[in-house]
């Protein structure tokens, strides 16, 4: 049995961060190890003040962390992180995360570098050079990021207007980083209100493009979902589990995400376009992961075809 | 194409313990009550890196005010989530305990078909795991409150009854003396019981008290030599899965209602067979590992992951009850 740990946000009610990740990857076989860098009620879209809980204080992850370490070095496959709340528990992330790397030379190790999204910080400044520092270090030990358009910006430290600025951005960070997945471009590479573009790049091959139709709701937890389902296929891809390429494998995360997403809207009301703060509308809008059960090793990829172009 | 699922999510909040590595708590029961279709509100009462059954263990306890500020001021007052049931574990202090009881009211306020399935983890094998302040509270609160099921060992049955139990006879006293002491707790299953020295078997037994006619039942479970860490836990969650029916089959159809016994022959069934599974999986480990020497090998993990095709059975097969005689002989 695959042993993976992620580190990540946890929400009493709802499905984002450990809560999206963890029951889609056991239903796929993986022993799930959780480490909640914060316990909220619910996620922050229901309206800042409707959050209670707190969040991982740095000396407490960095025990729980080391605490693993100790008690099973030897047992990880593959570890994950998404948001971390501040500076300090990035870095214990990449700190321990690093030992473990070092101690399991044939484990992966996906980095979502949760910062913002659309031109907003979520996080403070003081994260960014955390996340650089990890991705871009000479020594790093990170094989997948999951950046979107923004995140991927502020890790290359320059805006990307064009493709060819595009391709640069990704030259640059493979230098350190085996595998890139940038989850949405932003319009000023593909000005189209009707679909998500997202570029799966491996180092040393053509980028692919691949084209999702944008579903008109507001979603929360897809990111986590996303890497989840994506460190499964690379994982199977690396063990030699799956014959299918790395494009394909990206394409059926694609398309078990898009399965994911109808379901979710068509269980929730009709005619309602949530929006942000209405604690109400955004609980009718969480991810419906425990009702697609069944899609997460159902759904193959051979549905539908996302491939758009070679960048 | 079709967007629908065969999956009709029932709803628990589910406030126990958290370990990162391993199934105890919150993580014995959420994975399988998941998967049985449950959507699970999980607030964990503490975080560790794994069970104190390991030699070393790290992490920290949540303070009560923050749990009781996410439930109270965040799961009812902001979001008004209706659930089915509220499954409570080990709680780290009796702080937790008196909030509990209070805000579960609450809720009971505005949501008549809640069901608060209660463990009360006292102990086992005769020792205290909590803190002896413990014992007077969860007397107080189940004096005090409407319990849909609580789910005792043997030991926290005695300690709550203050009678031994070393019989079918004395069993039937503790569960009169239970009834006597606490009448708003509306079914019982006491775990694990000891009776005799035969070493095969153990004893569960379980009274429904909101049916008058109903006799006191048990069960003769055979016994895997081995010690398993959050079986109890994942008892209690698989329990309230086949007992607690989904709010709208209980509104269209209310004596739709499995038995109590039944629900338990399941629960049972179900449980033995992941321990089965468990103890296969793990037995290369024993017989190459530190635990060579025990007698009874501790297995410190559950397999759950392994087991959940289980988990999705329709119909589960069932343990065969027997009737506790009025007289015993």
């Amino acid at each position: 049995m695959p042993r993976l740990l992620a580190t990540q946000s946890h929400v009493v009610h709802g499905y984002v961060g450990n809560k999206a990740a963890t029951f889609p990857l056991q239903c796929l076989g993986w022993d799930v190890d959780c480490c909640n860098s914060v316990q909220f009620s619910n996620h922050t879209g229901y309206g800042m003040d409707k959050v209670f809980g707190n969040i991982t204080e740095q000396h407490h992850l960095d025990q729980l962390l080391s605490g693993l370490f100790n008690n099973f070095p030897k047992e990880y496959n593959a570890m994950l992180s998404g948001y971390l709340p501040n500076k300090d528990s990035v870095r214990c992330m990449g700190t321990n995360y690093k030992r473990f790397k070092m101690a399991n030379k044939d484990s992966i190790w996906l980095m979502d570098p949760v910062m913002g999204d659309e031109g907003v910080l979520y996080v403070s400044e003081d994260v960014i050079p955390e996340y650089r520092a990890l991705a871009l270090s000479e020594d790093s030990k990170v094989d997948i990021i999951t950046p979107n358009q923004f995140e991927l910006e502020i890790l290359y430290d320059k805006k990307i207007n064009s493709m060819d600025e595009l391709k640069l951005a990704l030259l640059h960070l493979h230098k350190t980083i085996p595998i890139i997945v940038v989850t949405s471009c932003n319009s000023k590479i593909f000005d189209d209100q009707e679909y998500i573009y997202c570029i799966a790049s491996m180092k040393g091959k053509e980028p692919i493009v691949y084209r999702v139709p944008l579903i008109d709701s507001y979603f929360t937890g897809v990111g986590d979902l996303f890497s989840a389902l994506l460190v499964d296929k690379v994982f199977s891809l690396l063990t030699g589990k799956s014959n299918q390429e790395f494009a394909q494998q990206v394409n059926a995360v694609l398309n078990i995400i898009q399965r994911v997403l109808h379901l979710t809207k068509s269980m929730g009301p009709k005619n309602i376009k949530s929006k942000i703060g209405s604690a109400l509308d955004m609980k009718e809008m969480e991810l419906r992961i425990i009702e697609a059960r069944d899609l997460f090793t159902e759904c193959n990829g051979g549905d539908e075809n996302f491939i758009h172009s070679r960048l | 194409m079709d967007y629908t699922s065969p999956i009709k999510c029932r709803k628990v909040l589910s406030i126990q313990s958290h370990v990162i590595h391993g199934y105890v708590g919150n993580k014995a029961a959420t994975f399988p009550l998941q998967y049985r279709g449950w959507d699970v509100d999980v607030l964990n009462t503490v975080q560790f890196s794994n069970h104190p059954g390991y030699e070393t263990f790290t992490g920290y306890k949540y303070d009560p005010k923050t749990l009781q500020d996410i439930v109270e001021n965040g799961l009812v007052d902001s979001l008004h989530i209706d659930y089915d049931a509220v499954l409570t574990g080990y709680l780290p202090s009796v702080e937790n305990l008196q909030n509990l009881a209070h805000i579960i009211n609450k809720m009971k306020e505005t949501n008549k078909h809640l069901k608060w399935i209660l463990d009360p983890v006292l102990g086992d094998n005769g020792r205290l795991y909590v803190s002896g302040d413990n014992v007077p509270a969860y007397k107080t609160l189940l004096r005090e409150n409407t319990i849909y099921l609580v789910t005792p060992n043997q030991f926290e049955m005695e300690t709550l009854t203050e009678i031994t139990i070393s019989s079918l006879e004395t069993l039937r006293r503790s569960f009169q003396e239970y009834h006597r002491l606490y009448p708003k707790t509306e079914r019982i299953v006491v775990t694990s019981l000891e009776l005799n020295s035969d070493d095969s078997t153990y004893i569960v037994a379980c009274c429904d008290t909101t049916n008058k006619d109903d006799d006191i039942w048990f069960f003769e479970v055979p016994k895997i030599k081995a010690h398993f860490n959050g079986s109890g836990d994942l008892f209690a969650a698989l329990l309230l899965d086949i007992l607690v029916p989904s709010r709208s089959l209980e509104v269209n159809y209310p004596s739709n209602h499995i038995p109590l016994h039944e629900a338990l022959g399941q629960t049972l069934w179900l449980v033995n067979e992941v321990l089965e599974r468990t103890f296969e999986l793990a037995r290369p480990l024993l017989v190459n590992g530190e635990n060579v020497d025990q007698e009874i090998p501790k297995i410190k993990d559950l397999r759950l992951i392994q087991c959940r095709a289980l988990f999705a059975l329709d119909c589960i097969p069932s343990l065969t009850p027997t009737r506790v005689p009025s007289t015993v002989v």
